[in-house]
């Protein structure tokens, strides 16, 4: 009776908050939105997310940071857009790509495995739900793909007999869709600045 | 027709307004002490949370063990917050509720009985809401909520239901037999 979920006694909901990274964003992204590039260009250069994105330079597009720079100084609201979402989808990837790592550890009991997979999908959301709508635009079969996969890993973690195992698949598939997101959208940027 | 009788209230015995009194005045220390340590509870908390991965789910990636700490630490807080409430308003709860038991109950077993699971029960239960906070860094949200609940929320919140559901009762009884109490 003990092992029972405790569900009795109501101790308050808890809402996950945004981190700096995602706060950072949302601050750059409303300032775009609102045309406020100097704005913008200040909350970059001082914020959380440029720091993010130097200290992970090594596995990001070459050239990202100084791409979202330049796209501020010329008013370039799109090219900005583009640049932040390429560095929160790369987050999410990095994410995805760690969670399918330690889930590839049989040695851990399958609940853990699943409750760590569980906390993985939450924080590969967060970083993804920022952008989902700029990858539809970009790439609406990516965003789909995404959205399907994580549709199905949650279902192996929330089932009554959690699968661990099963939850790889998924996971690979929302690593390819996005590295194809991040190639496309830096593919694009070459060209356009060509 | 007779008009009745105006009852007059007796006073519950005075250990059942000592706990109360007691429950409401640590009610009070819990809350200072929440904004006066706040700092150290949460240090310690940290502390004792990151000393335990494994039982907190903790992977090693940021992105997901921030959140995990925050959401253990926003319980930790809530779960003082709530004693500090739930203390406050049991200890009154008890003042009040001995009161009709001491003025209504039928006879001085029933009376005994009534008073002591209500100050018993009312007292224990806000103690789970500290039980809870202080075994979330040790055990975890969920466990230590579990915990908490068997240990303490379901025997003494169920002591109190139970004794105000046969303080409803007594009082029906007593309105049935139409009998007003007069003064002793």
């Amino acid at each position: 009776m003990y092992a029972a979920r405790a569900a009795a006694h109501h101790v308050g909901t808890y809402t996950p908050r945004d981190n700096d990274v995602s706060a950072n964003f949302k601050q750059l992204k409303f300032s775009i939105e609102a045309r406020k590039f100097d704005v913008a260009l200040r909350l970059y250069d001082e914020g959380a997310l440029r720091k993010e994105l130097r200290a992970r330079a090594a596995q990001l597009p070459g050239g990202l940071d100084g791409a979202i720079r330049a796209a501020l100084q010329r008013d370039d609201a799109p090219e900005a857009e583009r640049g932040l979402m390429v560095f929160v989808v790369a987050l999410a990837r990095d994410l995805a790509l760690e969670a399918d790592r330690q889930l590839a550890d049989v040695a851990a009991p399958a609940d853990v495995r699943a409750a760590a997979g569980r906390k993985f999908l939450e924080a590969i959301w967060r970083y993804y739900n920022l952008v989902d709508f700029a990858v539809t635009q970009r790439n609406a079969q990516a965003a789909t793909t995404v959205r399907l996969a994580f549709d199905e890993a949650e279902g192996y973690v929330k089932a009554a007999t959690p699968a661990p195992d099963r939850l790889r698949e998924p996971l690979r598939r929302i690593v390819h869709a996005l590295t194809g997101v991040i190639e496309a959208s830096s593919q694009s940027a070459r060209r356009n600045s060509s | 027709m007779t008009e009745a009788v105006p009852p007059t209230w007796r006073l519950p015995p005075v250990p059942a307004l000592l706990i109360a009194v007691l429950l409401i005045a640590c009610a009070e220390i819990g809350g200072a002490s929440m904004v006066r340590f706040k700092l150290e509870l949460t240090r310690w908390a940290r502390g004792t949370m990151l000393a335990r991965p494994q039982i907190h789910g903790l992977v090693g990636v940021r992105d997901v063990d921030e959140q995990i700490m925050d959401e253990a630490l926003t319980r930790f807080d809530g779960g003082l917050r709530l004693f500090h409430m739930h203390a406050e308003g049991m200890g009154t709860i008890i003042i009040l509720t001995t009161m009709v038991a001491a003025t209504w109950a039928p006879t001085a077993g029933a009376r005994r009985a009534l008073i002591a699971m209500l100050t018993v029960g009312g007292a224990g239960y806000p103690l789970g809401y500290l039980v809870w906070a202080a075994l979330i860094p040790f055990r975890g949200v969920e466990d230590g909520k579990r915990l908490a609940e068997w240990l303490v929320w379901i025997p003494f919140g169920g002591t109190t239901i139970i004794a105000m559901w046969l303080l409803v009762a007594v009082l029906v009884l007593q309105l049935r037999g139409g009998r007003s109490r007069t003064a002793p």
